[in-house]
């Protein structure tokens, strides 16, 4: 793992979401939105900006409010505070509050929400202003897009798969040409081969047709790859907005770093850009704070190496197939004998998971020694 | 730069407490202009419960003594309570044995005993009174009334067990036998307990049949609180009286409703889950065979066999001539056109009850249908005298019109819409509403071409299932019917009253041809819905 390129202040956002970026590349803005439902707080204040022909993933735990939020954008609730603008026109705010059907806002729930009592044709056409022979062409150009076949349009939802289904609720979205394109969990319902290759045609035919997309998922690897800002939202607030590197290896806070992955934490003591730790001292950049951290790797970035310093031996392992997790407790430190009453130094001994593709390597009890890639992030100590 | 939010949060503007003057839109006005429609229709439909209560709380303690206690109701009291507590049970044996045999046994037949098990429900209880009283003139009393009671309810039993029996998750009766219980014992200890909540179901509507019927009861001169209310009300006009009695009965309904509710408790259907189920165990009947065949024979002959013989022998001696006239032309149609009005009112009246209670279930809505609930069981009787006495002393205008007819009507059989309307909106959930929007259509709009046309066939099946109860409706039409009306059951009524049997006929026949369709439509439903 390497650092960002870029220079550090720039390191937490796209280009594109610079501050001094021209404002009319926003599309979308939400600032300071709050709903409440029967006196329980959803949304406590959320400000968001996506720009123009960007993909969004907003990405929270169940009940943390994104759902709630995507339907504050769709128009399928009011906020009780705050402001939502479309393309610099405010959509919902002090000033009023546009309805749904007078948004350009597409919309792909869950489970596509496909009208049973209509045929694919005419739930696509459902929301054209087309009849007959154009409404038809314009249907089969419209499943053309999602890869499937014009004969499809004569089908019932019924007879569709999960993720054929859930083309032609994009299909359908896609139809009025909406600037906004908003996916609700929409392939969490497909199992998980169908899930990649849906996710794949999707987010293709959306960027290819440059609409700007927001997609809310509970489901961080798939928040990881569709999108290239991800919005992590935990407790009816936005923890952090960033580029899917930044917020993988970046996070801003343990909750953040634990929810979008596996997370090795260790006790540390930050000096200057180093955290002394039992895997030994790990660069860090710009740290918060000095002193006593919580150290945040990812658990790729320690590797077994043949002469690494670091010693541990297995206790056990979770078979994967491709990759297996092991569990190592790391050897104790002996003490400094130059430093022998410095109160920081790492004891070792903690047990930590890490990855390896190579199963046979270890069996419980095996030694082993280890490196650590890359940099690491600190959290303040909070005992 | 870990610790700050990024860029694009902390750039923009606070407006954290500022309110919005959209802030309620969206979501909350739609409830409430429903809850207040709902309120009223529940508080329409409470119109006779409340009537009962308010007479009897205006006749005083005086009143209520001199016309309550006295041998008269003792002696109703006797022939209704008998009633209900020899038939019940019976009802509930025949019901439950016949399920078993049809839904777990390897009886020959079993699809065909399956449907002529339901069968008799198509026949209107006073019709099968009539075809009785044909046979045995003498037939009465307790035992007249107890014998036509059961011909004509026990599928009221049958139809919710057999349901359940057929959709009963195998796997306990498996858990059962790999416990070590016999296949009887797997029976008594895992199967019955499991029934419980679709006999008691089946009781209560039993018993509130047995207490509103009037022309099966009145037609073999068996008095009970229903014919006395109604004999009382013709014969006196004795509104004071009436209400007594009626107000008896309405106190007996809601003992029984509240004793339903007890056994039912918070229980709900035992298999909730979802997918392809197997197809239950059936145990090989062996010897018992030919009993169990004997024993549904001689019901299926007596409740199905014996209504249709006898008036296709009335047909016969009849001969043509019973046919011609305007008269039965002219009681199809009338009772086309209530049946269908009737229909259409009280599906409609129902829906904002059923789109609350699917759409925002909470205690208010509870409290709603609970109204409903109880109103409902109010027998038809009750329904007609507050209906008359309001519509004197209130509206004189709409009295003896067909306005109050469908009043009572739609009181009456509102649950059959409520229940299928409740199902259909089930299959249209809200999100799909919400997709027209997004695709541009109006709040309005989005909801007629959604929700409105996805439940249009559960619509249609409760209004069904409304038509089939009006079409057989006799007490409150007797009551209400403006002068010269004559629907089928009305017409069948008088001229069995001057015991023109041969006249009366083709009125029956017409009455178990309509309701037959309708009879499997509950019965296709039932087994549909058991799962539930």
């Amino acid at each position: 793992m390497t650092a960002s390129r870029r220079p550090a202040p720039a390191a937490s956002t796209l280009p594109a979401f610079e501050p001094d970026a021209d404002h009319v590349t926003d599309h979308l803005q939400i600032t300071g939105a709050r709903k409440s439902f029967g006196g329980t707080e959803v949304l406590k204040g959320v400000d968001l900006t996506v720009a123009q022909g960007r993909t969004t993933a907003i990405v929270g735990a169940s009940g943390s409010g994104k759902t709630t939020l995507l339907r504050l954008i769709a128009g399928f609730e009011a906020p009780d505070a705050g402001s939502v603008s479309l393309d610099g026109v405010e959509v919902a705010g002090p000033s009023g509050w546009l309805p749904a059907h007078k948004r350009s806002v597409g919309y792909v729930a869950q489970d596509g929400a496909l009208f049973p009592h209509l045929s694919v044709g005419q739930n696509i056409a459902f929301g054209l202003p087309l009849r007959g022979r154009a409404a038809a062409s314009r249907v089969a150009e419209l499943l053309e897009m999602v890869s499937m076949e014009p004969s499809y349009a004569k089908r019932k939802p019924s007879e569709l798969s999960g993720g054929q289904q859930q083309r032609v609720a994009l299909a359908r979205a896609l139809a009025r040409q909406p600037e906004l394109m908003l996916l609700d969990e929409p392939f969490s319902a497909l199992d998980a081969g169908l899930r990649v290759a849906t996710r794949r045609a999707v987010s293709k035919t959306l960027s290819d047709a440059g609409v700007t997309t927001i997609l809310v998922t509970h489901d961080q690897a798939e928040a990881l790859s569709f999108a290239d800002q991800v919005a992590v939202m935990r407790d009816g607030r936005l923890a952090q907005i960033g580029s899917p590197f930044v917020v993988y290896t970046r996070p801003s806070d343990r909750a953040t770093a634990e929810f979008l992955g596996d997370a090795v934490i260790l006790e540390a003591w930050m000096e200057g850009s180093l955290a002394l730790c039992s895997l030994g001292g790990i660069p860090v950049r710009r740290p918060p704070v000095q002193g006593r951290v919580h150290l945040m790797l990812r658990p790729e970035q320690i590797r077994i190496s043949e002469g690494g310093k670091i010693r541990g031996h297995v206790v056990d392992t979770d078979y994967f197939g491709p990759e297996t997790t092991v569990r190592i407790q790391l050897a104790p430190i002996a003490v400094d004998p130059l430093h022998p009453a410095d109160p920081h130094q790492p004891v070792g001994g903690e047990v930590i998971n890490i990855r390896h593709w190579n199963a046979m390597l270890a069996r419980p009890g095996t030694e082993l020694s280890l490196k650590v890639v890359g940099e690491g992030v600190v959290f303040p100590w909070d005992g | 730069m870990y610790s700050s939010p990024s860029t694009t949060a902390a750039r923009a503007p606070r407006a954290a407490n500022r309110r919005n003057a959209a802030g309620g839109r969206g979501t909350r006005s739609g409830p409430w202009a429903v809850v207040a429609l709902s309120i009223l229709i529940a508080a329409f439909s409470l119109l006779p419960l409340g009537y009962v209560a308010v007479m009897t709380g205006n006749a005083g303690w005086g009143t209520i003594e001199k016309l309550v206690f006295r041998p008269r109701v003792g002696e109703l009291l006797l022939n209704t309570l008998g009633l209900v507590v020899i038939t019940v049970p019976v009802c509930v044996v025949l019901g439950i044995a016949g399920a078993w045999l049809v839904e777990r046994t390897r009886l020959r037949g079993h699809k065909i005993w399956a449907v002529l098990l339901a069968a008799p429900l198509a026949i209107p209880a006073f019709v099968n009174s009539y075809a009785w009283v044909s046979a045995v003139p003498s037939l009465g009393g307790l035992f007249g009334g107890v014998l036509i009671s059961v011909l004509s309810y026990f599928p009221l039993v049958y139809i919710p067990v057999a349901a359940v029996l057929s959709r009963m998750d195998p796997a306990l009766e498996q858990s059962g036998s790999s416990l070590g219980l016999g296949p009887w014992k797997v029976f008594f200890r895992v199967v019955l307990p499991q029934l419980r909540l679709a006999s008691a179901g089946g009781a209560l509507l039993v018993s509130l049949h047995l207490l509103a019927e009037y022309g099966a009861f009145a037609m073999i001169q068996f008095d009970t609180f229903t014919t006395a209310i109604y004999d009382q009300y013709r014969s006196t006009f004795n509104g004071a009286a009436a209400n007594m009695l009626a107000s008896v009965l309405v106190l007996f309904c809601l003992l029984l409703l509240l004793g339903e509710s007890k056994v039912r408790g918070n229980a709900r259907y035992a298999r909730v889950g979802s997918g392809v189920q197997a197809n239950p165990p059936r145990l090989a009947l062996g010897r018992l065979e030919i009993p169990a065949q004997a024993g549904l024979a001689v019901l299926t002959a007596l409740a199905l066999g014996l209504p249709l013989f006898h008036v296709f022998r009335w047909l016969v001696v009849g001969g043509p001539g019973i046919w011609s006239g305007s008269a039965l032309a002219n009681a199809v149609l009338q009772t086309l056109v209530y049946g269908l009005v009737g229909a259409l009112v009280t599906t409609v009246l129902a829906f904002p009850l059923a789109f609350l209670a699917v759409r925002h279930p909470g205690p208010v809505t509870k409290l709603l249908e609970g109204a409903n609930y109880i109103s409902s069981s109010m027998p038809g009787i009750v329904v007609a005298l507050a209906l008359v006495t309001i519509s004197i002393h209130n509206m004189p205008g709409i009295y003896q019109t067909a306005v109050v007819l469908v009043a009572a009507y739609a009181m009456l059989f509102m649950p059959r819409a409520l229940v299928n309307l409740r199902a259909g909106l089930a299959q249209a959930p809200k999100e799909l509403d919400e997709a027209a929007q997004a695709l541009g259509k109006p709040p309005l709009l989005a909801f007629m071409r959604v929700t409105l046309r996805l439940t249009a066939p559960a619509a249609a099946g409760g209004a069904a299932l409304v038509f089939l109860g009006i079409m057989n409706e006799l007490t409150a039409t007797l009551l209400l019917a403006p002068n010269g009306t004559q629907t089928l059951a009305t017409e069948f009524w008088s001229l069995s009253s001057e015991i023109n049997y041969t006249g009366a006929a083709p009125y029956a026949l017409l009455m178990i041809l309509l309701s037959a369709p309708m009879t499997y439509l509950l019965f296709a439903e039932s087994k549909k819905a058991a799962g539930q």
